[in-house]
């Protein structure tokens, strides 16, 4: 595993920020780091990164941990914080730049890493510009340069999407799908859950310093929602007594009209839904559309949390 | 370091490069509006003042003999106020900014080691004030056409005004360092520049008297020379003691950080005390000791305070550097991590600054100076082992659910209390005279510093013995129990196929 979070604890004075988390990604995998504000995301993140160091627990970055080898440890790892870099009086080159000298890039591979890094983060063009002039957008593709500008294994990202345009997200989205093909092991926090869905292959969902949830997307969806809606229309008006032939079919609950679609629960696998739609055709109903609406994080999210803080 | 390394690193001098907190350092300098706005003003300022003189020297009836040094001692001034003030300051600022928590500057989550996150810092204030010093160079020069200044103490007066812009340096990175609240450094920082300012009238004293007597014509006696090498070793060594304690302070929680600074400790004292030797056996004078017993007591007890409040769980990287046995493993027991093997060490400093000091009556005749010492010393020593291992033993039997880095403050009240509240409650009570306040003195190591008579002194020194050798035995258990934990850890069992 290239990230082991095992039993992570920290306490500030007597609130605890993360209670005793434990989860594990892999590399070439994106985690997902969700919860309510305040429930430990940036506390937690900061700790894998080696900026903070837990009270008690640990994290082991390609078997280094933080705390005990939090030199070898942080050689690994790349962190791009909630916060951007505003420095008034340094260009996004020079800062780049010292990133890589400050990781033991020196001479002609430090010119190539940091020249590589400009083109794929696409700041290129704006490389003497000063970052306090830099929009948030720019200033986010800069953190990210800073944080691969040594080419780390691990990435840690905290709401980098946070504030930014739809286009500016959709390009960072394509930017981490592209660093996770490079087989990155990625742990992303966002309050931007459909652009999770997109690029995540799994999940931790943490609230007051607590995990609810973690494992692969496919896993948390199959348990935190284990019944499926299934959605059918009709052309012609029979939705009235196709919710009362619903409602008399067993593993069927909540048949409702939904716009000029029936939905129904179904507590059952996919044969099940078969079975259903067999059955509705052979009584006759003119079905032009079935389809399973499937739980997404946003739902599953909405279950599993209370939102509550420390 | 072992040679091989360093031959490494030698034999690869091609690939050196800059500190590369230099380098981003020196940048923003360049672009910032503070540094270029203070030296534009800088250099303003010199430029009038010369114009100044100049003009006003047109109008003084007679030529005066000495201009070269006034205008020389007006253009000290300025740099004093520019170089010991702004720089510090600058650094400081920019380093504590640096160090508050959630700021995005990754930089101390970066490879780079403290140690060269805390030179970087110290050159880019050197660099920093040779800026000021190569702005303020022709002014100087020009000072030099005309009478009353010579090269050799224009030069000596630089060179001591960098070293002390540079100790400045290091005391403002020192107190960036240290892990307080935004409100508490900003309070740091104004004490900080207020003892600068205190600091440049007697500077620009010092420089006067030696431009009025001349450098070049104390060189050739030996006072001068042993002056400047004592100088030179002292303000070394306190520049070295301020580094080892920012690297301290900035280093992981896990890292050996008693290491280098109980090793360095270790050296200094003994460089100093040689030194200080030097000066008795010079001038045939005891007292001429008591310098460097007293700054190694007071650094000694300071230390006492930080060893007490370490941890008694090494960490596993501590642990794993913990060599096998022998005498290599009663050494990283003193000077690693660890409460116990502190007091170890803090004993042999403290009572060997005694021994030496004492041991200065028997060749020489004892002064009253060495002689007061001889009682007042040990009593001190003793008093502040009492209270360090009293508050060891409340925190590691009854308060063991605070962390241990509470001990030395504990320690400190504990004292406090003791000088303090004796006295107010006699004064609640009415009964506040000296004989009721004498009759509680035992125990203040405050008033062993006070005017007491000699019985008075022999009575503290007793009872603070009498103490240490209780609180010893009290805390025997937990120091036999440190050192059986002191071991390597055991292996890592064997990975299955």
């Amino acid at each position: 595993m290239k990230v082991q979070v095992k039993n992570l604890r920290k306490l500030f004075g007597r609130t605890v920020a993360v209670d005793g988390i434990s989860f594990s990604f892999d590399s070439g995998q994106v985690f997902g780091f969700v919860g309510p504000n305040g429930a430990g995301k940036t506390t937690t993140m900061r700790i894998i990164a080696t900026i903070d160091e837990p009270t008690s627990g640990d994290v082991w970055l390609n078997g280094f941990s933080i705390c005990e080898d939090p030199e070898q440890a942080r050689r690994v790892v790349g962190y791009v914080p909630d916060s951007l870099p505003a420095p008034a009086d340094i260009t996004v080159h020079e800062y780049l730049d010292f990133y890589a000298r400050a990781y033991g890039l020196r001479g002609a591979k430090r010119t190539q890493a940091v020249a590589a890094i400009e083109d794929f983060t696409n700041v290129a063009g704006i490389r003497d510009k000063l970052l306090n002039v830099l929009s948030k957008g720019m200033k986010q593709r800069v953190s990210l340069g800073r944080a691969l500008v040594y080419d780390p294994d691990v990435l840690v990202l905290d709401e980098p999407a946070a504030g930014l345009d739809p286009r500016a997200r959709i390009e960072l989205r394509e930017l981490l799908i592209l660093l996770a093909a490079q087989k990155k092991a990625i742990l992303i926090s966002s309050h931007i859950l459909t652009d999770l869905t997109e690029i995540c292959n799994g999940v931790v969902i943490i609230e007051r310093g607590k995990i609810l949830e973690t494992g692969t997307i496919d896993d948390v969806l199959k348990k935190s929602a284990p019944r499926r809606t299934v959605a059918v229309r009709l052309l012609d008006a029979q939705k009235a007594l196709l919710l009362k032939e619903l409602l008399q079919t067993p593993f069927v609950t909540n048949a409702r009209e939904v716009g000029n679609e029936v939905h129904f629960e179904l507590a059952g696998d996919e044969s099940a839904a078969s079975q259903i739609l067999g059955n509705l055709i052979a009584k006759g109903y003119k079905i032009i559309e079935f389809h399973q609406t499937k739980a997404n994080l946003e739902d599953i999210f909405m279950n599993v949390t209370k939102g509550g803080v420390q | 370091m072992s040679l091989a390394v360093l031959k490494g690193r030698f034999d690869n001098w091609r690939q050196w490069e800059l500190n590369p907190i230099v380098i981003k350092e020196l940048r923003q300098a360049v672009r910032s509006w503070t540094v270029t706005g203070v030296l534009l003003l800088f250099l303003t300022l010199l430029f009038f003042t010369s114009l100044f003189f100049l003009v006003a020297h047109l109008y003084v009836s007679g030529r005066d003999a000495g201009l070269g040094a006034s205008m020389f001692s007006a253009f000290l001034m300025m740099l004093a106020a520019a170089s010991v003030c702004f720089v510090p300051l600058h650094v400081g600022i920019r380093m504590g900014m640096e160090r508050q928590q959630g700021n995005p500057d990754l930089l101390y989550a970066s490879t780079l080691t403290p140690g060269s996150i805390i030179r970087g810092k110290f050159i880019c204030g050197a660099y920093m004030a040779l800026l000021f010093f190569s702005a303020c160079m022709p002014f100087m020069a020009f000072t030099n056409l005309l009478r009353g200044v010579d090269l050799p103490t224009v030069f000596g007066i630089l060179g001591f005004l960098f070293a002390v812009v540079c100790m400045a340096n290091m005391v403002a990175i020192f107190m960036a360092c240290l892990p307080a609240s935004r409100p508490f450094k900003f309070l740091l920082a104004m004490y900080g520049m207020g003892q600068m300012l205190f600091l440049i009238g007697p500077l620009v004293y010092m420089s006067q008297e030696l431009l009025r007597s001349g450098l070049g014509s104390m060189m050739f006696g030996r006072g001068f020379w042993a002056w400047l090498s004592t100088s030179l070793t002292m303000s070394l060594a306190f520049t070295g003691l301020l580094y080892f304690l920012s690297v301290a302070l900035i280093s992981p929680l896990s890292a050996n950080r008693a290491l280098p600074l109980r090793v360095y400790i270790t050296v200094a004292w003994i460089v100093t005390g040689l030194l200080g030797l030097g000066w008795v056996l010079g001038s045939g004078n005891p007292d001429r000791i008591l310098p460097w017993t007293w700054v190694s007591v007071a650094v000694m007890i300071v230390a006492l305070l930080a060893t007490v409040s370490n941890s008694d769980q090494l960490s596993l990287r501590v642990q794993r550097a913990i060599p096998p046995g022998g005498f290599r493993r009663v050494l990283a027991f003193v000077f690693f991590n660890g409460a116990a093997g502190g007091l170890v060490w803090a004993s042999v400093i403290l009572w060997g600054t005694y021994l030496v000091m004492a041991a200065q009556i028997i060749p020489h005749k004892g002064t009253f100076l060495i002689e007061r010492n001889t009682v007042l010393l040990p009593t001190l020593i003793a008093y502040a082992f009492d209270y360090a291992l009293l508050a060891l033993f409340i925190q590691r039997r009854f308060l063991s659910r605070l962390p241990s880095k509470t001990t030395g403050l504990l320690t400190i009240l504990l004292a406090g209390a003791w000088a303090l509240l004796p006295t107010i409650i006699l004064f609640f009570l009415n009964k506040l005279s000296w004989t009721t306040i004498s009759s509680v003195q035992l125990g203040n190591p405050f008033s062993v510093l006070g005017p007491i008579d000699t019985v008075q002194q022999l009575h503290h020194l007793f009872f603070s013995l009498a103490w240490l050798v209780v609180m010893t035995l009290l805390n025997a258990k937990w120091f036999v129990r440190q050192i059986a934990n002191f071991r390597p850890p055991p292996p890592a069992p064997p990975i299955l196929p």
